[in-house]
């Protein structure tokens, strides 16, 4: 008997969400907007279950000695750190003036600190590119190395003829295989969409 | 008293009030389009196609043996579920993917239920994880080795795309012989993928993502590009929806090709411009 309310409860509130896209229609906006109200606590719900649930790792990797005890523990700080400048007496949350020196001091030059080692994870998948496949790889390499000379910052006349043979690369073979991506990439979500939708107690 | 007649007219007088109060929200071409997916994906539902020609895609179909060598080296295999997530504030493109790789994650979960290979899954989402742990249990009952799931762990890493490249990086090397990321990746595909890699003897990476498929193909043994993550599950599981969805895929395909081909005839011999139709523009 579950195992048929679950798809058919699945089924109609996809159907549900599919006709407020498609149609305007002030019931089914009510309805739509409902079901997203649902999607979004529930997904609020995860979030805090999800900071609990890495605060619980943490603790068990710290007591079980399974990792590195620093990491743990720096995970643990810096959890507690964002918590206490959200929750404060008298915090305004997350648009908090702690809260943002947190964002902007520590968690950007964080994420920028490992976007700055990009050149070097370049180096190190060319060079197990060469190994895995080389061919290919060399197509690839290739490739860059020919795009890096036609964006050289020259000037005169030369640099005028390179700046256009890469505009046209772009636009015309690199933008052709990124549009047939996306048309392939794009159907095949669709389909997925639909599929979970109409089968969502299939076989897979 | 009313009668059945006069609730009969009430029940039409609404639909009829409720139809009059409704329009297209997107344009004719976008709801056809749309439309067109569902039936064509109903119809392969309804009347499955037996001609099936599967292809191995980023080595997936080696998964078992993989996991029989790991056991046999007292390995450890990982999966990623990409940077996604379901409920992050990412790309409904992208987030979509986290759900196509689930299927994927079942097939290897699978293979290591049977090899008694421990499994660690690792995503950036607390909703993805939950999605995670529910393969893991489905898996671990279909191969009845129950007794062997506390050897499979999905673990949130921390919510953000960084965190989970961080921990990647991380991440002792060899701490998955055997790795699989499949998913949305963001721009921090490279750091994700480069600590994935290290140490591991088998890697299998896929995304469908364009701009991130460069670093799936330099780095992953086996590679799964674009809507390849859509049908890779359909090339390990004997499921009818999954390979109805692989032929879905490929007749709008070629429904898109002949849409291309005819709207550019169409439109140099200025007679109509099919992609502001199909795009809702006019």
């Amino acid at each position: 008997m579950r195992r048929g309310i679950v798809p058919a409860l699945v089924i109609g509130a996809g159907l549900v969400v599919l006709v407020d896209y498609l149609v305007v229609n002030p019931s089914v906006d009510v309805v739509g907007g409902y079901l997203l109200s649902y999607l979004i606590a529930l997904a609020a719900a995860a979030g805090v279950a999800g900071g609990v649930e890495v605060v619980a790792a943490q603790v068990i990797h710290l007591r079980e000695r399974r990792r590195d005890p620093t990491a743990a523990v720096a995970t643990l700080v810096g959890f507690l750190l964002a918590v206490g400048a959200g929750f404060y007496p008298g915090s305004a949350g997350a648009s908090d003036p702690a809260m943002r020196w947190i964002v902007a001091a520590m968690l950007l030059p964080l994420v920028a600190s490992l976007f700055s080692l990009l050149f070097f994870f370049m180096l190190a998948a060319v060079s197990r590119g060469l190994r895995l496949r080389g061919r290919e790889t060399t197509v690839i390499v290739a490739a860059a190395a020919a795009m890096l000379v036609l964006l050289l910052p020259l000037g005169g006349d030369v640099g005028r003829s390179l700046a256009s043979a890469a505009g046209w690369t772009l636009d015309v073979p690199v933008g052709a295989v990124f549009r047939g991506l996306l048309i392939g990439v794009a159907i095949a979500t669709s389909v997925a969409a639909a599929r979970t939708l109409l089968t969502p107690a299939g076989e897979g | 008293m009313p009668d059945l007649g006069e609730l009969v007219g009430g029940v039409v007088r609404f639909l009829g009030d409720s139809l009059s109060a409704s329009r297209l929200a997107v344009g004719v071409g976008p709801t056809l389009a749309l439309l067109t997916v569902m039936l064509v994906l109903l119809y392969l539902l309804a009347r499955p196609t037996a001609r099936w020609r599967g292809r191995d895609l980023g080595r997936l179909q080696g998964v078992v043996r993989t996991m029989a060598l790991a056991a046999e080296s007292g390995g450890t295999a990982s999966f990623s579920l990409g940077t996604a997530g379901v409920v992050r504030p990412a790309a409904a493109v992208d987030r979509l993917q986290t759900l196509a790789a689930l299927p994927v994650l079942g097939h290897v979960a699978s293979a290591a239920a049977r090899g008694g290979v421990p499994l660690m899954v690792t995503a950036n989402d607390a909703v993805a994880v939950e999605l995670a742990r529910a393969v893991l249990d489905e898996a671990f009952a279909a191969t009845s080795t129950s007794e062997r799931a506390r050897r499979a762990r999905a673990e949130h890493v921390g919510d953000g795309r960084a965190s989970a490249a961080g921990r990647s990086l991380a991440r002792p090397a060899g701490a998955g012989n055997t790795t699989h990321v499949l998913g949305g990746l963001s721009e921090e595909a490279p750091a994700l993928l480069t600590g994935e890699v290290d140490g591991a003897a088998t890697t299998t990476f896929g995304t469908a993502t364009p701009a991130e498929a460069v670093w799936v193909l330099l780095l992953g043994q086996g590679a799964v590009i674009g809507p390849e993550l859509y049908s890779a599950a359909s090339a390990v599981l004997p499921a009818t929806d999954e390979r109805a969805a692989v032929f879905a895929v490929n007749r709008l395909i070629w429904v898109a090709l002949a849409l291309l081909a005819g709207g550019s005839l169409l439109r140099v011999l200025g007679i109509f411009d099919v992609a502001g139709f199909v795009l809702g523009r006019s």
